[in-house]
């Protein structure tokens, strides 16, 4: 029970993983997403060696890859021992179009949670349980998830205006036991003004 | 008189120039660095290039005491509204320097998220190629919009400003002028009215008294 190799024995024989064959490093297994919590859960705390770090979340496209069969998304998860050097494991799930929900790790490991948010961003792929599943590169006014193949590269969207952020930093804060004294107000152009901005429409 | 008012005269003409002298000499810039063209811009402002030379002393990081807004970077969705902005904070005059060939064009990011140059947002002045500009290059343009700066004339941009202004002081006093006018012929014709009325009543008198 010592190499990597055992572990994967063992995520075979109690999380119903299967290995990917297609994997170059041959570190790759593939697990149901009802096994995906547990998988990780055991990786983390019980295994021989531990993978206490959560290095990448990735979501991948399947839509135009060649010769693939099977469901059209999937996530896959990179985990790294820090105890001993050089042992590493991707755990991937599939993820059908009809069902595009994954179970959050983002309780095991606080990394996951802006992991789980761009690839929730670029892939549409829901992580049910996250605290806050919003997007993370995209602007809030983006239709569509740009990383599937289906959608157009060059197809570019405007943001009307910037954020205001400090309502929601204010309920933050508030959140965490902080009392605000004053709320401040957004203030905005004023149109009629003498000297105007040189932007026309 | 107006055409020898829009001429330029000696007052004019040395008003200007000692205005394009102080602003071409004194261009603060604001640098909206995003990329690696900030790091060429750090090294065009401190000791081997040394920008202060040409009188951009200070790099200014509020939009309200700069003059020259460097955008020196890739400029995404996300973030132009936050620079235009920042654009209409800054105080009149002001001029725009894209540099490098993120902020021109959008560069190699022909994707979603980058905007495809920065013109389509707001209007630049001079712009610098490069992947990142040079420290070399980015004096070249300090230097053109410097020629630039010399070339404009206040007096002609403050009368293109208050051309409005001005409209609408000549509308108003033609209207008032027009008015007194109507009034004073009302009043007159009243006087005259008067008088003819009173001519009678003198020239009854007298018939009267005659009689």
């Amino acid at each position: 029970m010592n190499t990597v190799e055992d572990i994967f024995s063992v995520l075979e024989e109690k999380f119903g993983a299967k290995r990917d064959m297609q994997d170059k490093w041959g570190v790759a297994a593939i697990v149901s997403a009802a096994y995906l919590h547990n998988a990780a859960l055991f990786l983390k705390d019980a295994a021989a060696i531990k993978f206490e770090m959560l290095v990448d979340i990735a979501g991948i496209d399947y839509l135009t890859y060649p010769n693939h069969e099977g469901p059209r998304f999937a996530v896959s998860y990179a985990f790294k021992s820090m105890s001993v050097p050089g042992a590493r494991i991707r755990l991937k799930v599939l993820v059908g179009e009809a069902d595009l929900k994954v179970p959050t790790i983002s309780d095991l490991f606080a990394n996951a949670n802006w992991y789980e948010r761009e690839v929730f961003d670029q892939f549409g792929i829901v992580f049910t349980g996250h605290p806050d599943l919003r997007r993370l590169l995209n602007h809030v006014e983006f239709v569509g998830h740009p990383l599937r193949k289906d959608y157009p590269a060059q197809k570019r969207q405007w943001l009307s205006t910037n954020d205001y952020l400090l309502p929601a930093l204010e309920k933050r804060l508030e959140d965490l036991g902080y009392r605000v004294v004053q709320r401040s107000k957004e203030v905005g152009t004023n149109d009629n003004e003498y000297l105007e901005g040189s932007i026309k429409e | 008189m107006t055409a020898e008012a829009d001429k330029p005269n000696i007052i004019t003409a040395s008003l200007d120039f000692l205005v394009n002298w102080g602003r071409t000499n004194s261009l603060w810039p604001f640098p909206y660095g995003t990329a690696c063209c900030a790091i060429e811009f750090m090294s065009t402002e401190v000791g081997r290039y040394d920008l202060s030379r040409i009188g951009s002393e200070y790099v200014r990081f509020t939009p309200r005491q700069s003059d020259v807004l460097l955008v020196a970077g890739t400029i995404t969705y996300k973030q132009a509204p936050i620079l235009k902005r920042i654009y209409e904070q800054m105080a009149e005059p002001r001029w725009v320097i894209a540099m490098g060939a993120c902020a021109c064009s959008g560069g190699f990011y022909d994707c979603y998220c980058t905007v495809p140059g920065i013109d389509h947002i707001i209007p630049v002045d001079v712009y610098i190629g490069g992947c990142p500009s040079r420290p070399e290059a980015f004096f070249d343009a300090m230097f053109d919009l410097q020629k630039k700066i010399k070339d404009e004339s206040y007096m002609k941009q403050r009368a293109e400003r208050v051309k409005d202004q001005l409209e609408m002081i000549k509308a108003k006093t033609a209207e008032a002028k027009a008015a007194a006018k109507d009034f004073a012929r009302e009043k007159v014709v009243d006087i005259k009215d008067f008088v003819a009325s009173k001519e009678q009543e003198l020239v009854k008198k007298a018939q009267f008294w005659k009689e």
